[in-house]
């Protein structure tokens, strides 16, 4: 057995906790775990929490200007955090055509999708997203947050099932709790633990995944998850947040990928990472979307996406549909990237997408290596403990189509040399 | 006030998702345990191997449910438990956890065993109640650090409602790479568990060895 490496003394108070133990409390006063979480943040945030919610000065292209959180002083980094996938945010036909819906419409949509909100963008968008997605309909939410929490509550009773990827999104979860059905967690892409799990349940069967994971970087096991699901008499939505407008032959997302388009239920994305902008949609059958427009709670009762970002997001998508040499390009970077980390001995785990984590796999280093790397000149985000399992910790990059492969052998350079010098790689 | 001190030479842990419903089963009325996930809840077995203590060397099983710590000034828990099944491997020690802690046992001895595997790298304990099998659990190791963690434990019985602040000093390994395992067999040791609703693999294990708990004075709440 290893000897015991540390003494208490050596180890800074801070991390001895993390948000998790912030979470729950015991006592009558709602605000008693302020206090402490105080305190502690008080140690955190200049020992490496500073590294989140770091304000950017400029727009998220493959560089950017970070104001440091713990100097106050902005850097000009090389940039791998943002999801831009297909560079597409700052793309002139973009700015152009939100700058001409904004003279025409004003800042917003002033009202509820259902009520006075809807404008004849939105209908527009929403078909041409349907004809892309090749589904009857595509029904628009304010965020891809809400899209998850709205469909999944408006189509889901207590008493039904659904059976979640244990690495879903926050978003798939909380529309399982506001679902109020029975929610059961299967291993982490594992369709014999699903299997097992799913031979229990009785009623309405729903199972949700996702196109790629966002921690992990890796793909849906989309044909083995499905199989059991129909099995068992289950429907299937699956999130392609971080997949739509990439994956597959005309970017429609890993069930187009896998030629199974047309057998999963119900189709889910966002328009924040390959897009580069705001909100969620759905995309099934007409008679589905009359039913969850009337029913989703989420999208109902928000204001609809503003005119001004539905304007840039038809542009945003004629973009992902007519310039396929995008999604070439993205794979070509990530074959690239893959290879140099290789070459350098940089574990990145499982990926086999554009999200890529590098596995730092030390709970205690992992603030300090970042740190040094954006001190180095590359932005990106440090993962920790509860988001990931503990001694998983990781730096999670997004690879764009917007990045030269100069700018990857630089990251490359930087995260190997700091990785070395802190003994995580070879 | 006098602190409580048992010396192990090894204890190993395992946290296990089972349903917040069969969690709450056996927590006491108004106890309400923590959630890994939306209705899952954390069944922690550990089973210790105490080498000092007041009543001499023992073995001991305990089943508890994971619950919010209590927060007041000064350090705060790393976590809490209620522990609703405490057995051990002497008569001596029952009572003496019975009369000091309040916590609630099961009235015969068992017979615990920690096997290490030829490696080193496992731990695993099984359990015999009534002479059957009715626990085995294997718990693997990570890296070691030496820690001091407090915790609290929640105890309920007719007589009242109480905490303790438990200290945890020594050797400790952690981790969640779901490399352990349990069996948990149809045996009376288990009732108020539906086995079949319990995660086979731990979703964190601890290993715990050349240390201490450092009991508190038992509080009434």
């Amino acid at each position: 057995m290893e000897p015991a490496r540390k003494r208490v003394a050596d180890r800074q108070a801070f991390a001895e906790y993390d948000y998790s133990n912030f979470y729950y409390g015991a006592g009558d006063d709602p605000l008693n775990l302020l206090k402490p979480f105080a305190n502690w943040y008080k140690d955190a945030r200049p020992n490496g929490y500073y590294l989140y919610q770091e304000a950017l000065g400029s727009a998220p292209s493959t560089h950017v200007r970070v104001r440091n959180g713990k100097t106050k002083q902005w850097q000009d980094l090389l940039n791998l955090a943002s999801y831009n996938y297909l560079g597409i945010s700052y793309r002139p036909e973009v700015k152009r055509a939100a700058a001409e819906a904004l003279e025409k419409y004003g800042l917003g949509a002033s009202g509820s999708p259902i009520l006075s909100g809807t404008f004849e963008i939105h209908e527009q968008f929403e078909d041409e997203l349907a004809r892309f997605k090749d589904k009857e309909s595509c029904i628009l939410f304010p965020t891809g947050y809400s899209a998850n929490v709205g469909f999944i509550s408006a189509l889901m009773r207590p008493g039904d099932t659904i059976f979640l990827d244990q690495y879903s999104h926050a978003s798939i979860v909380d529309g399982a709790i506001l679902a109020k059905s029975k929610t059961v967690f299967f291993r982490h892409n594992n369709p014999m633990d699903l299997e097992r799990k799913m031979a229990r349940a009785q009623g309405k069967k729903l199972v949700v995944v996702e196109g790629v994971y966002s921690m992990d970087g890796d793909i849906c096991a989309l044909p083995e998850v499905l199989e059991v699901s129909k099995r068992h008499g289950a429907r299937m939505l699956i999130d392609e947040a971080h997949s739509t407008f990439l994956f597959g032959p005309k970017g429609r997302g890993v069930a187009e990928h896998f030629g199974l388009d047309k057998e999963v239920d119900f189709h889910l994305g966002t328009f924040s990472k390959s897009l580069g902008g705001q909100g969620g949609f759905v995309c099934g059958t007409q008679e589905l979307a009359d039913y969850v427009v009337a029913f989703s709670r989420s999208r109902f009762f928000s204001c609809n996406l503003s005119p001004v970002l539905t304007a840039g997001l038809r542009a945003a998508l004629q973009i992902a549909s007519e310039e396929p040499e995008l999604r070439a390009r993205l794979w070509s970077n990530c074959a690239f990237l893959r290879r140099r980390f290789e070459e350098e001995g940089v574990d990145i785990g499982n990926s086999n997408s554009q999200v890529m984590p590098v596995m730092v796999n030390n709970d205690a280093k992992v603030f300090a290596v970042a740190e040094k790397i954006q001190n180095r000149g590359l932005f990106l985000n440090p993962v920790t403990y509860p988001a990931v399992p503990k001694h998983r910790s990781r730096l999670r990059i997004s690879v764009s189509a917007a990045h030269s492969e100069e700018d990857l052998d630089q990251a490359v350079g930087i995260i190997a040399g700091v990785l070395r010098e802190e003994g995580i790689c070879p | 006030m006098s602190l409580t001190r048992y010396g192990y030479a090894n204890a190993i842990n395992g946290f296990f998702e089972f349903p917040t419903e069969n969690a709450r089963r056996v927590l006491p009325s108004g106890m309400e345990p923590v959630e890994v996930h939306h209705g899952s809840s954390v069944l922690a077995v550990t089973v210790f191997h105490f080498d000092e203590s007041e009543v001499g060397e023992y073995g001991e099983v305990v089943y508890a449910v994971l619950v919010p710590p209590f927060v007041e000034d000064g350090r705060l828990p790393k976590g809490a438990f209620y522990p609703y099944q405490v057995a051990t491997t002497t008569k001596a020690a029952r009572q003496h956890a019975m009369e000091r802690w309040h916590l609630p046992h099961w009235m015969d001895d068992v017979e615990t065993e920690l096997e290490p595997s030829a490696d080193g790298k496992s731990l695993t304990a099984r359990a015999k109640a009534e002479g059957t099998l009715a626990l085995e659990m294997t718990i693997t190791d990570h890296s070691w650090d030496e820690v001091s963690h407090l915790y609290q434990s929640f105890q309920q019985d007719d007589d009242g409602k109480y905490m303790c602040n438990i200290l945890f000093e020594g050797e400790k390994s952690e981790h969640e790479e779901e490399t352990g395992r349990i069996k948990l067999h149809d045996h009376p040791f288990n009732k108020g568990i539906m086995i079949s609703e319990v995660f086979e693999q731990p979703f964190r294990e601890m290993w715990m060895r050349k240390g201490h708990q450092l009991f508190d004075p038992l509080r009434t709440l």
